[in-house]
């Protein structure tokens, strides 16, 4: 009876003993979405441009031009081809919501964050930064349109 | 023979003065074969196409029970056409009176060798497409995959370094998986190796109206040179993490080239100067038009155009007659234009015409406006086709076979092609084609 009380016991302390609490260092917390988000699966045709006309004209795509718009895609071989067509048509229409080439100068920094959240979904990294920085310092006709097409043809925008 | 003459002449010289030349993978290559022309254009009178009706000539009377037989494929075959209930033209007075002149002044037999009578064991039309691209009965194969075994596209491209857009895959539809059949999913080979898809009925019709035809074309340097750039980082950055999309290996200056073709075939056909054929406008002959056109911008090494309207005779009979008809006449008028509009592939371009598969020999239910019965593609009547090569160093007015003496195989095709285009050692030396014979072989 005394070892079963004993045994009773330690494992009360155990189930009772102090838990460590997790490192805070001195600095504010951030939630950041990860490198690549884990993205490792392929949008279909339909998912794709579900999404990009989701994202240049910041309203859903009727279910008649999905289908029509995917059809035209499946028409052409190259995919990159058909996008490149596909959103250079998008480009042409004026309810393409996105930001005047003046305000990407103005806070270029901003602009690219942005961006990254808007069509990638996660945050950019430091040699990412570094990179649109300097190639919009040396690019300075470089309009909103090419950055938005950019991210819209590029491969990581066509997985999820 | 023409071709053992061909190949007895030009075998020393090309052993002795075969040029080496670098793929773009960078490998030292040196083609092994001579070939016979430069150009091959491969149409799949596909749809499912029966033996009575076009080279049997039996029109009616071997499906009707009505006593007119006769050829409606008179561009292509020999022979008068019927004379009696003439349904299978375009619409006159009542449907199908009028039959479409003839377009040739010699039909394709008398310009070719004609195989009578072939094996097609493959009688779905996505497999049989399959087969005739591949040289391989892929009957595991789901309809909604890619190919298992590399396709034509993929050999010539791999084996000779073709450029991507000297291969073109025009297909009347994105119907039955058509579209996944550019290029297979082969380890040795694949999408890089791939063909230029296009289905131009989709392309350049409604669909394409509404959302391909206001696309901008950028300025090369100003617009399109730093927005590449900008991809490519941003693709340089996804690669490194190992997903890599598939790409069949267009160059910028090929993508562009593609894109303006789009565009100019808008404006041709806003001014209605399309190369169609004279005559008809079904499905078929709209596929065919534009192929003239892809033939005549890229001029491709080698290309596919699929047509398939002959379906309609599973419920349509009338309708499957009038698609014979009309898509003889498109042909006719695709190898015309390739003689007479198409220098750089006049009188150095083999044409090989072939059906995926045939039809039933008994009909089945369904009865359409003049009483016929359609035909489905599941018993051994439609294991049964023809095929036709046409081109320099092929043996005119030449018949193979006939109905009793059934000489070839669908899957023959395929090293047909890569004899022609002086690829066939590299082909069989790859181990994966159901044959190594060509059909030259079997004559």
């Amino acid at each position: 009876m005394k070892k079963i009380t004993l045994l009773f016991f330690c494992l009360s302390v155990l189930a009772t003993s102090c838990k460590k609490d997790d490192i805070i260092y001195d600095v504010n917390q951030v939630n950041a979405t990860s490198y690549n988000a884990n993205k490792n699966k392929l949008k279909t045709i339909s998912q794709y441009i579900s999404i990009l006309y989701a994202n240049l004209f910041q309203k859903a795509l009727s279910a008649n031009e999905l289908v029509e718009i995917t059809n035209c895609i499946e028409s052409i071989g190259d995919k990159e081809v058909a996008h490149e067509i596909i959103l250079s048509n998008f480009m042409n229409k004026s309810a393409v919501t996105m930001p005047s080439d003046s305000l990407m100068r103005t806070d270029v920094n901003a602009f690219i964050e942005q961006t990254y959240k808007r069509f990638y979904v996660r945050d950019l990294t430091e040699a990412e930064r570094e990179f649109f920085l300097f190639f919009f310092a040396s690019h300075p006709d470089v309009s909103v349109e090419m950055v938005y097409s950019a991210f819209s043809l590029s491969n990581e925008y066509q997985f999820y | 023979m023409k071709r053992r003459n061909f190949l007895k002449n030009t075998a020393l010289g090309a052993a002795a003065i075969t040029a080496p030349f670098i793929l773009p993978s960078g490998r030292l290559f040196a083609a092994t074969g001579s070939r016979m022309a430069d150009h091959v254009v491969f149409v799949a009178f596909a749809g499912g196409v029966r033996q009575q009706e076009s080279i049997l000539q039996r029109y009616l009377d071997d499906s009707q029970d009505y006593p007119s037989a006769g050829n409606i494929m008179y561009n292509m075959f020999d022979g008068a056409p019927p004379t009696d209930k003439i349904v299978y033209g375009t619409d006159g007075i009542i449907s199908g009176d009028t039959p479409i002149p003839k377009l040739l002044s010699q039909t394709l037999q008398q310009q070719g060798t004609l195989f009578k009578e072939v094996n097609a064991s493959t009688v779905g039309h996505y497999a049989g497409v399959n087969t005739l691209l591949t040289g391989n009965y892929l009957y595991s194969q789901g309809l909604r995959m890619k190919p298992s075994m590399p396709t034509i596209f993929e050999y010539l491209r791999r084996h000779q370094g073709v450029k991507a857009t000297k291969t073109w895959f025009i297909g009347n539809g994105i119907g039955n998986s058509l579209p996944l059949l550019d290029y297979s999913l082969h380890p040795d080979y694949g999408s890089q190796f791939g063909a230029n898809f296009l289905a131009p009925t989709i392309t350049f019709g409604d669909d394409g109206e509404k959302h391909l035809k206001n696309a901008k074309i950028y300025h090369p340097e100003d617009e399109l040179d730093p927005m590449y750039k900008m991809k490519y980082f941003l693709d340089n950055v996804w690669y490194s993490q190992g997903k890599p999309l598939p790409n069949i290996g267009n160059t910028e200056e090929e993508k562009a080239e593609i894109k303006q073709f789009v565009k100019d075939m808008f404006e041709k056909k806003e001014n209605g100067t399309i190369v169609h054929p004279p005559v008809g406008g079904n499905r078929d002959g709209q596929t065919i038009g534009y192929a003239c056109e892809v033939l005549k911008r890229f001029r491709p090494t080698f290309s596919v155009v699929y047509l398939s309207s002959v379906d309609a005779c599973h419920s349509d009979f009338s309708g499957y007659l009038k698609s014979l008809h009309a898509t003889d006449h498109a042909v006719g008028h695709l190898w015309d234009y390739i003689q007479n509009n198409i220098p750089e592939m006049a009188n150095n371009t083999t044409l090989i015409v072939s059906p995926e598969h045939g039809r039933n020999l008994e009909s089945n239910n369904i009865v359409d406006a003049n009483a016929f019965t359609g035909f489905d593609h599941s018993d051994a009547n439609s294991r049964r086709i023809f095929n036709m090569v046409i081109g320099p160093g092929v043996d005119s007015n030449l018949t193979i076979g006939n109905e009793n003496n059934q000489i070839g195989d669908i899957v023959n095709i395929t090293p047909t092609i890569a004899e022609i285009l002086g690829f066939k050692n590299e082909m069989m030396g790859a181990g994966l084609t159901a044959s190594n014979n060509s059909l030259f072989d079997l004559i």
